[in-house]
């Protein structure tokens, strides 16, 4: 450096210190917007997380509903199988009854199942057959029982036994009931 | 006593004193009320996520369940969907009788959200057991078919001549006129 006594030297404002007391201060606010600057992005971030949130929960309620609607649907679907599955089994097991419940020595020619009745036709050696070894059975089972015999070909009897389980939906006819009602 | 200070110290005591409110006005008023609300975001997004784990969860399990309840009724589901063919039936069943007929069928009323469909069957069978197991056989058939009654059986000599009603359940709504 050198020194004249005829020019002054030039003087700035600043001086060592004053930019020592910038850098420190430019620093402390650099870290103070830094921090600034991460807390609004952190923000931005944390609404759009929030609104992704929103959305898959949206989206997993409408999944829910759909998996739950199934669901129910095939509970349907299951229990109403169920219900003619054991409807076919009991069927079977009453046709079963039936045929197991006519004996021997009388020779069924019909047979109609009705939702609430029986109606049987067949050929017995006689009456006294047909009352103890069929009749006696199935008025166990139904509430009403009506017979009616026509004499066969063979000297054997014909029957009809109409057997119905109480109904008050069910009406028979008086003319059709059996001259030998039971 | 005078004290002298002279004209660079007080334009660097001035300038500390105004960066220094700078930095405390902005830490206080803006960064300190962010970063509140930084921490309060943060502890509500995590338990946003926490509650969004447990509705996976559940969502995870219902899928399970429902996959689980899928492939246990697999036969059951099918059988809803299938719509009833009576060619096919006849060419399923037709072991277990002598001869075998299926009418066209009729739409019913609705059960639920099933269609029901019926059929008239005639048929000839050698005897009741080939009937039971027709029964046992249409339990496990393509479609959810129950027998109802009225059923006829008739002695027609050596055969027994049967007729009865059968009820299709199924999922499909069909073209009746595109069927037998």
């Amino acid at each position: 450096m050198k020194y004249s006594y005829i020019r002054a030297r030039d003087k700035s404002a600043l001086t060592q210190e004053m930019k020592l007391l910038l850098t420190f201060f430019s620093i402390t606010l650099f870290m103070l917007f830094s921090t600034y600057l991460f807390l609004v992005f952190k923000e931005y971030r944390f609404s759009q997380e929030r609104a992704e949130i929103i959305q898959e929960r949206y989206d997993l309620n409408i999944t829910l509903d759909d998996m739950e609607r199934e669901i129910t649907f095939i509970e349907k679907e299951t229990f109403l199988s169920e219900r003619v599955y054991t409807q076919n089994s009991v069927l079977k097991e009453s046709i079963t009854n039936l045929f197991d419940l006519i004996p021997s020595r009388i020779t069924l020619s019909q047979a109609d199942l009705l939702e609430n009745g029986l109606i049987l036709y067949g050929i017995t050696p006689n009456k006294d057959v047909y009352n103890f070894m069929l009749q006696a059975p199935l008025r166990s089972i139904f509430h009403k029982t009506y017979s009616s015999f026509y004499p066969a070909d063979n000297g054997w009897l014909r029957f009809v036994s109409t057997n119905y389980i109480e109904s008050n939906k069910l009406e028979i006819p008086v003319d059709e009931e059996s001259e030998d009602e039971n | 006593m005078k004290i002298k200070i002279s004209r660079p110290n007080i334009y660097l005591l001035s300038l500390s004193t105004l960066l220094l409110i700078i930095v405390l006005v902005f830490s206080f008023a803006v960064l300190i009320p962010n970063g509140k609300d930084y921490r309060e975001q943060r502890a509500e997004l995590r338990k946003e996520n926490k509650e969004l784990r447990k509705y996976q969860n559940f969502s995870d399990e219902t899928l399970e369940f429902l996959q689980k309840l899928k492939a246990d009724n697999r036969h059951i589901i099918t059988a809803f969907d299938t719509a009833f063919n009576p060619d096919r039936f006849e060419k399923t069943h037709q072991a277990y009788f002598s001869s075998l007929s299926i009418s066209k069928k009729v739409r019913l009323e609705n059960e639920g959200e099933f269609s029901v469909y019926e059929v008239n069957t005639t048929s000839e069978i050698n005897s009741p057991k080939t009937f039971y197991d027709f029964l046992d056989a249409v339990n496990k058939s393509d479609w959810i078919i129950g027998i109802n009654f009225p059923i006829h059986f008739k002695r027609d000599g050596e055969l027994i001549k049967s007729t009865f009603t059968m009820r299709v359940y199924s999922t499909q709504k069909e073209d009746l006129n595109s069927t037998k």
